[in-house]
């Protein structure tokens, strides 16, 4: 991945990342502000409903009182005492008094307990109250303040707020119990803040049952989910709060804080809360639709956030990344040019920072490198003279010597003995010829080295010019003494690919190697000629059984010159080397000791593709 | 009933008109069949003013004359012979003759064979009742008795105006409103004290108390506890007849009380003494029987006192699941109960009765929607004749008609078991009629629980103050005649 990439990815993994880290850390402020919303509206929606039943209650007794002390109850007190009531004269006087102060409950009940008349079911006269209660006997106890109580209808029990007060004429009292129903219309006085509902459970039955659970409308519908919290509250007499989801859409979830509403208004303490009975569960239900929009809109403008953020930070990353990398890239490039050889290559670099001082080392370094090379070039320039004129002086020095003898000899023959001159001078003239002739072959070597043509590369089957290699060179080695003899064999791949080569030149390539072998082995061994083709190449191989080479022998064995025959230029692996690089293809040499030595040559199978790579 | 001697002081004045209201309101001037008590007697009484019958009974059973001023009966051929008082008229001029009382009263009964002869009318008995002549004869009299046999032609001119012998003739009938009687000049009993009775049909028991005490009416109908109630109008006077209506609960063919020992459990649960005291204000008697005492004096053997235990054991064994304490109820198993809602008590006495099976468990709904599954009726006993109104009341309860032959106490008493053994008719109550008159009227001299077959004798009555455009002239006193209070 390129400096360029990694930057950017950089980027704008740290623009994701802050957008995230800042959306979630802002939905999480705000979730928690909303359930801190929710808690405090659920209490004041429980305040408000507690003081609204504290004002209902207030109101309950006053109505009762106001009751208790009306003429009718008082002529009904004083009837009672004076022959009691029982022909049941004012078996409806509780039905228009209970209309008189809109109370839906009231009851007359005597001394003793029992129902004179009842407005919330007049056929109820006669049956004991349980709000009021007879205690040892005689007296009668009832709750001073209001109280919650469960009351018995035609169709089925229902809550109320109850007060009793007590109106005492003579000395039997009469009690009038009155009170006020405890459902919807009581909850549509709450003011209900919006986005909060309220469900009233009226705990009638011993188990749950839905038809007891009131909005304001009355029973509430498909409410089921709300049982189990119910079910905890009447377990324990305890708050609890819980998360209600009525669909698939967490939308459409609700908090609900679930409010015990115990017997007496004033229990003390939750220890006395956990004696009393519970009468209802008060519910206030706050929609987390408003939350999870706004949750929605976080993330959906989070998703646009982060977009455009990574979007302008891949933008401005770019750009700031190719500012940053120009110099690098440069420095790469320039880097590559030298790498290839192009030691002339620069960086143009003007920044002052760490990039410009790199690229200011890299230009002195490539010029140091340029110098260093030139330096090189004439050491090794001076070297090769040096050896070339080595080379000559030792390859002219040994044919000189001859003649100057041989010249010397003709003199002191013509000086002393001109008898034997003619004789001499036929031996000497001999002796002048050959080595003439050798120091025209040293300078046709030289010659023909420097002439070194361009391969003209066309199909070629290298098992072909091995085949023609070897015919040339059986009838030489069959000539060869007996216990000098050197056995030529050609191993050849079948189906070996035809090569884009010059024929000619390999053919020469490999005579060269095949003479050399046979000079390796003076006395006798054997010859392989091997091919083969590896990936996209062909291999040639030429193994003697010769004495083989040292590893500084291997190493200096290419090097023009360099020859470790007594009589040789030391140009023949390099023409071999030279011919093998034209080709493309590369040499090298394997060899052991008293072993053999193997030359091998891998050639490109498509010459013209990889002269055109080249170019 | 008998007047008291007229003293100066409260010597019969002729003329004025009586100013009567009642509940209902009939569409026409028919004894309806299957009509609900009030109903029932409102119609017989008005119809009473206008015919007659050939014999009334007294509250023991006992025939007196009224168009027949002598009967008897033939053990050998089995045929009772009425014979007729001579000279009586009808409305249109017409003789009461034989042939017109048998053709009225083969209308009546189509079955029956009636003739008339000479001076009489001749009714043949069934001869396959196996009863005897005597009792036949007393069957028959009961029979002749009830309101449905008074003797009334209709004028097929006049949309069937009944035309009668009575004491008054129809003057004027707008059909469920106002029906205005005048004094039938040549009626056999003598020239009746009123010069006109006017009556107002469809008003309730709170608009004729209304009427009543801002002198707007004259008679009116009373709850049958505002009779023996504490605290009546000194002005005004009630009169309550003997218990001749029966307050009970029925169970239809289609109720789902199928189970008799639901039936019965309920029968045990219902306390009565308390409705009775409370919601009757001690008005009539406790009833576990179909006739009262005072018609029958077996009505004690029928337990009346409520047992709770043993009704919730009978529960227990029933289909019927008992109702779990603490719990809400579930009126979709509830049974229905319904009642007549023109009757001011009758729903707080439904109610006072599914409170009392609540105690045991019995969950009733008390409503007037839906199907019924117990209803709660009031029928009413329309003879003194105990085995005449018992299949009256069968008939009107749905129950089957006692076995022939029931004319003894014991066999009654066997027949009356026999009805009440499944417990689908769970009587509660046996109740009386009562009415209020208002401080004009006179004669009002009627003797409390004394039986009268279809209410207040209306044509007895005279008014002590006379409105101006009632023109009659108050009788001398020497000239009341004999014929004045006489009925």
């Amino acid at each position: 991945m390129s400096f360029r990439k990694k930057l950017l990815l950089l980027f704008a993994s740290t623009v994701l990342i802050c957008v995230v880290v800042i959306s979630a850390s802002v939905y999480s402020s705000i979730r928690g502000s909303f359930e801190q919303a929710d808690r405090e509206r659920a209490y004041a929606v429980a305040a408000q409903f507690r003081a609204e039943f504290e004002r209902r209650a207030a109101e309950v007794e006053r109505k009762v009182e106001s009751v208790a002390a009306s003429e009718t109850v008082q002529h009904i007190a004083l009837e009672m005492n004076r022959d009691g009531t029982g022909s049941g004269e004012y078996v409806g006087a509780a039905l228009s008094l209970a209309a008189q102060q809109q109370l839906d409950f009231l009851e007359l009940v005597d001394d003793r307990g029992t129902i004179l008349s009842s407005a919330q079911w007049q056929a109820k006269f006669g049956y004991p109250e349980s709000a009021v209660s007879a205690s040892a006997g005689s007296d009668i106890s009832a709750p001073p303040e209001a109280f919650l109580k469960h009351e018995e209808l035609p169709d089925g029990p229902s809550l109320g707020l109850f007060a009793v007060r007590a109106t005492r004429v003579a000395e039997k009292p009469l009690y009038v119990i009155g009170g006020q129903r405890l459902d919807q219309r009581f909850l549509s006085t709450l003011d209900i803040p919006t986005g909060t509902r309220v469900l009233l459970y009226q705990n009638l039955d011993t188990k749950w049952n839905p038809r007891t659970l009131l909005d304001l409308n009355g029973p509430a519908a498909g409410v089921d989910q709300i049982a189990p919290l119910v079910e905890k509250v009447r377990d324990t007499h305890r708050e609890f709060q819980a998360v209600i989801h009525w669909t698939s859409d967490p939308a459409d979830a609700e908090v609900f804080h679930a409010i015990p509403l115990i017997a007496a208004l004033s229990a003390a303490t939750s220890a006395d809360d956990a004696k009393q009975p519970l009468m209802a569960v008060l519910l206030v239900g706050s929609s987390r639709r408003p939350l999870i929009e706004l949750q929605r809109q976080i993330v959906s403008t989070a998703l646009l956030v982060g977009g455009v953020g990574i979007l302008a930070a891949v933008v401005a990353s770019l750009w700031f990344a190719a500012r940053v990398t120009r110099p690098v890239v440069s420095l790469a490039d320039a880097a590559r040019r030298v790498a290839a050889g192009d030691l002339g290559a620069k960086v143009d670099v003007e920044s002052g920072d760490e990039l410009g001082e790199l690229a200011a080392s890299f230009n002195r370094m490539t010029e140091d490198l340029v110098q260093q090379k030139e330096r090189t070039l004439q050491a090794e320039r001076v070297a090769a003279w040096r050896e070339l004129a080595r080379r000559l002086a030792h390859e002219l020095k040994n044919p000189l010597f001859p003649l100057q003898v041989t010249v010397e000899n003709l003199m002191r023959a013509r000086q002393k003995s001109p008898e034997i001159f003619d004789e001499v001078f036929a031996e000497g003239t001999a002796t002048l010829l050959a080595e003439i002739n050798h120091l025209k072959t040293i300078v046709g070597r030289f010659s023909e080295f420097s002439k070194m043509p361009q391969p003209q590369p066309r199909p070629t089957q290298l098992n072909d010019v091995v085949g023609s290699v070897a015919r040339v060179f059986h009838g030489q080695l069959a000539n060869r003494p007996e216990d000098k003899k050197i056995s030529l064999h050609t191993e050849l791949a079948d189906a070996l690919p035809e090569i884009s080569a010059d024929s000619d030149l390999l053919h020469r390539a490999l005579e060269n190697l095949v003479l050399n072998a046979i000079d390796a082995m003076p006395e006798g061994g054997e010859l392989t000629i091997r091919t083969g083709r590896i990936a996209d190449c062909v291999e040639l191989s030429v193994s003697d059984t010769g004495s083989g080479l040292t590893e500084d022998e291997c190493g200096r064995l290419f090097t023009p010159y360099y020859t470790t025959k007594q009589y040789g230029t030391g140009l023949g692996l390099a023409i071999v080397q030279s011919i093998v690089s034209d080709h493309g293809g590369k040499i090298s040499v394997e060899s052991v000791k008293e072993k053999g030595t193997t030359f091998r040559i891998q050639l490109p199978c498509d010459f013209r593709a990889y002269s055109a790579s080249l170019r | 009933m008998t007047a008291t001697p007229a003293s100066a002081a409260t010597r019969p004045h002729y003329g004025g008109t009586l100013r009567v209201m009642m509940q209902s309101s009939p569409a026409t001037l028919e004894l309806p069949e299957n009509a609900a008590p009030g109903d029932y007697w409102d119609i017989a009484r008005t119809l009473s003013l206008v015919g007659d019958t050939l014999v009334t009974l007294d509250a023991q059973a006992k025939p007196h004359p009224a168009l027949a001023v002598a009967w008897q009966s033939d053990p050998i051929t089995r045929q009772c012979q009425f014979t007729l008082r001579r000279g009586v008229k009808f409305h249109d001029g017409s003789a009461a003759s034989p042939a017109a009382i048998e053709q009225i009263l083969a209308a009546i009964h189509p079955g029956w064979n009636v003739r008339a002869s000479a001076d009489s009318v001749i009714i043949e008995c069934n001869k396959e009742d196996g009863k005897d002549s005597e009792k036949s004869m007393s069957s028959l009299l009961a029979e002749l008795a009830l309101p449905r046999n008074l003797l009334l032609k209709r004028d097929k001119n006049d949309s069937g105006k009944p035309i009668g012998t009575g004491p008054f003739l129809v003057a004027e009938w707008q059909p469920g409103k106002l029906l205005r009687l005048a004094a039938n000049e040549e009626s056999w009993a003598g020239r009746p004290f009123l010069d006109a009775i006017a009556i107002e049909f469809g008003k309730s028991l709170r608009d004729q108390a209304v009427a009543l005490e801002l002198d707007k009416a004259d008679v009116i109908e009373t709850a049958p506890q505002t009779a023996t109630g504490a605290g009546s109008d000194r002005r005004a006077e009630t009169f309550a007849s003997l218990p001749i209506e029966l307050l009970a609960l029925v169970f239809p063919q289609s109720s789902k009380a199928q189970d008799p020992r639901l039936r019965e459990a309920l029968a045990l649960a219902i306390d009565r003494k308390p409705i009775q005291s409370v919601l009757l204000k001690g008005a009539g008697e406790l009833a576990a029987s179909i006739l009262p005492n005072w018609m029958t004096g077996y009505a004690a053997l029928f337990p009346k006192q409520p047992d709770p235990q043993r009704a919730r054991s009978l529960l227990a064994d029933s289909r019927q699941p008992p109702l779990n304490p603490g719990s809400t109820l579930d009126l979709s198993a509830a049974l229905n109960l319904s009642y007549d809602p023109r009757d001011p008590q009758a729903q707080l006495i439904a109610e006072r009765i599914a409170l009392n099976a609540r105690e045991v468990g019995i969950t009733l709904r008390v409503s007037l929607a839906g199907a019924e599954d117990i209803r709660l009726v009031r029928i009413a006993l329309p003879s003194s004749d105990p085995e005449t109104s018992i299949a009256q009341a069968a008939r009107q309860l749905g129950l089957p008609q006692p076995a022939p032959g029931a004319d003894s106490i014991d066999a009654l008493y066997r027949a009356e078991r026999s009805l009440l053994a499944t417990n689908t008719v769970i009587p509660l109550f046996h109740l009386p009629v009562a009415d209020t008159a208002g401080p004009r009227v006179r004669e009002w001299n009627v003797n409390a629980g004394e039986w009268n077959e279809a209410g207040l004798p209306l044509a007895d009555f005279w008014l002590a103050d006379r409105r101006p455009d009632q023109g009659r002239s108050e009788l001398p006193s020497n000239n009341a005649g004999p014929e004045a209070g006489s009925r």
